[in-house]
């Protein structure tokens, strides 16, 4: 198991934006949706050992993130695609990506070379030496996307990566995932449900700090069969499964 | 396109001209290396050719030659990396004492090694994911996984045979 | 001239006999294309990160410190510019000036090393196992020693021959300390130079009001201790808050 949590809560002054989260992932790609404020990001910030819980137990790779020597560890084989990334405009793509190669401490003579592959993999070879304040928003995403693969992380963790992403962008980019999810435990936080439909085994969804439900995308499907609301079998689900919580 | 624009390109700073020449003339460069010299010199003979190609195309001179140009680059660093393992050999060229196990694989490749070793491979995992895929030196992968340095590397001696056999390898 | 197949001479010319080469089974052309790429992609590192790397032991943390951005030579010019341009005044006029920017700019050069404010990735940053805190420091101290020396140049040149003053160095730590702590906690870099520059121009201003000396804030010895504890307070309270930072949505 890559990512054992248990009892998870964590409270921002007098927000609960987790509370209680148990959650247990191996290899494969787990969706997370859920609408604003449902903690989404909170979560994927705990993983990511940006935030500490406020309560619970979080183990990863096998690892205890609050002690500063196996968080080091766990952070040389993550890979964290944040919502809103920002850039260096003076960089390229390429210094972009290397210079997060050398920050998880790839070996230096790997680096160069291990920051073209991940800039071949997300298709990003063409601008690798234009410079980052030339590229439009779905490029800056995939550089992003790129830097978190950098080193091969046997967790990747991404907030909102399709955003910005064109159709066609999106479907090579759900071809990644599938392809690392086959090694490492990837976990895609979105609003898009179709994203989570074809790249995802198994699916996760919160609301107000919690997990509701948990199960395949074709087992969400099936909640929403009588009640849901919505055009497609995964959105109705989506619905249906929200509207039974607030009761 | 034309070999000649081509170059002319590269020699412009084109980095997408650079990929075109290589996938036109890397296979049959390979080939003709492969011939005096073990696969991995192969590998970075070819590296620092086409780097070298990058630096100096300026120097080509268009005469639908750029073909015995590129060899002769590459012929130049193959003789450069024979002259140095005849220095560090004291002045015989020998091949390099390189077990063909000792190869830095891929995580991919060790993954499919490891399931097909099934239990048999548990206890070594960690530390072939740092030796061999990670290519960590001896000393800090014994620090990391605190056991003594001769014991890392008999452990990988062992890991190497196993994922050799693993993975269908043949010696040499 | 009728040339064998095999000669290399002959394929090198000859298309129809290139194009159908098959590689050797055990090259790895993909992997021989990625070093191609990395080498001919990457502009090559400079003296001074190449000597950090070699000093730090962290080929990430020198990268991370020639990125600084007040550290880049634009910005590090124009800081040297107005050190200048205190000392030649101060040589001038004997007023002394250097004892009074010295502080002033390291305040403002520590704002825009590190943090939310400065640094464009610094959720990401913040996930890296060369962590954010190492780089914060680092960063912190390069500023500061890069400060200080500019400072101590100046003040020889303004000074001459007789004694160099030194005072100012530990009111530079406090107003770097503030600084550091005011633009963390705020999350921009503009607030804590602000926060620095104002804190640092009451203080001047109320000792100059009252003993008549420009450089009594650097001159006060019951002052320095007041500095100090700033200048610890300031730096602890940057480093806690920056790990407790929420992220700006959810």
């Amino acid at each position: 198991m890559n990512v054992e949590v248990t009892g998870l809560t964590r409270r921002f002054r007098s927000v609960n934006a987790l509370v209680e989260v148990d959650l247990s992932l191996g290899a494969g790609v787990f969706g997370l949706l859920g609408p604003n404020g449902a903690g989404k990001t909170t979560l994927l910030r705990t993983l990511a050992t940006v935030l500490a819980p406020s309560a619970g137990r979080v183990r990863l790779l096998g690892r205890d993130p609050a002690d500063p020597v196996e968080r080091r560890e766990i952070r040389r084989r993550l890979g964290y695609l944040p919502q809103s990334l920002g850039f260096y405009p003076g960089f390229t793509v390429f210094e972009f990506v290397e210079y997060f190669a050398l920050l998880k401490e790839v070996p230096e003579r790997r680096a160069r070379a291990d920051a073209a592959g991940a800039i071949e993999r997300v298709g990003l070879a063409e601008r690798a030496t234009a410079k980052l304040r030339t590229l439009s928003g779905g490029m800056l995403r995939r550089a992003g996307l790129a830097q978190a693969i950098v080193n091969e992380p046997d967790l990747l963790l991404l907030d909102e990566p399709t955003a910005g992403l064109d159709p066609e962008q999106r479907v090579s980019f759900r071809a990644l995932l599938r392809d690392i999810g086959r090694r490492a435990t990837v976990v895609v936080s979105t609003h898009l449900v179709e994203d989570v439909g074809t790249a995802c085994a198994e699916v996760g969804l919160m609301r107000d700090g919690r997990i509701v439900f948990r199960g395949t995308p074709a087992e969400l499907a099936v909640r929403g069969e009588a009640h849901g609301v919505g055009d497609a079998p995964l959105e109705r689900g989506y619905s249906a499964v929200l509207a039974e919580e607030v009761r | 396109m034309d070999d000649d624009d081509l170059m002319a390109r590269v020699a412009a700073g084109d980095h997408a001209a650079l990929r075109d020449l290589f996938d036109r003339h890397a296979p049959w460069l390979a080939v003709r290396l492969r011939r005096a010299l073990p696969a991995w010199v192969v590998e970075d003979v070819m590296q620092e050719t086409f780097v070298a190609v990058w630096r100096g195309a300026c120097r080509y001179r268009p005469a639908g030659r750029s073909g015995a140009w590129i060899w002769g680059i590459a012929r130049r660093q193959a003789a450069l990396w024979v002259r140095v393992q005849a220095r560090q050999a004291g002045g015989v060229p020998v091949p390099p004492a390189r077990d063909p196990g000792d190869l830095v694989v891929g995580a991919d490749e060790l993954e499919r090694a490891f399931a097909v070793l099934g239990t048999a491979g548990v206890d070594h995992r960690e530390l072939a994911k740092l030796l061999l895929v990670e290519d960590r030196p001896v000393a800090e992968v014994a620090a990391r996984l605190g056991i003594p340095e001769g014991t890392v590397r008999s452990r990988a001696h062992r890991v190497r045979r196993l994922l050799r056999a693993a993975l269908g390898q043949e010696e040499g | 001239m009728i040339t064998h197949p095999d000669d290399p001479l002959h394929v090198a010319g000859c298309a129809a006999c290139r194009a159908g080469a098959q590689p050797p089974p055990d090259v790895d052309l993909g992997r021989v294309w990625l070093e191609v790429a990395g080498r001919t992609w990457s502009r090559p590192r400079g003296p001074v990160e190449r000597l950090a790397s070699s000093l730090l032991g962290s080929p990430g943390l020198a990268r991370a410190l020639v990125t600084t951005p007040s550290l880049l030579r634009a910005y590090v010019a124009a800081t040297a510019a107005i050190f200048v341009a205190g000392a030649v005044f101060e040589r001038g006029t004997g007023a002394p000036l250097v004892a009074v920017l010295a502080p002033a700019l390291a305040g403002a050069g520590i704002a825009y090393a590190y943090g939310p404010g400065a640094d464009g990735v610094f959720e990401l940053s913040r996930s890296m196992p060369v962590s954010g805190q190492m780089v914060l420091l680092a960063r912190a101290l390069a500023v500061f020693a890069l400060n200080s020396a500019l400072g101590l140049g100046a003040a020889m040149v303004a000074s001459g021959a007789s004694g160099v003053a030194l005072g100012w160095l530990v009111p530079m730590t406090a107003v770097c300390g503030l600084a550091l702590a005011v633009a963390t906690v705020s999350r921009s870099a503009a607030v804590g130079v602000s926060a620095g520059l104002a804190a640092w121009c009451a203080t001047v201003l109320a000792s100059t009001g009252s003993t008549g000396h420009l450089d009594a804030a650097t001159t006060e010895g019951w002052l320095v201790p007041a500095y100090v504890l700033i200048a610890i307070a300031g730096v602890v309270v940057a480093v806690r808050a920056s790990r407790q930072l929420p992220a700006a949505h959810d």
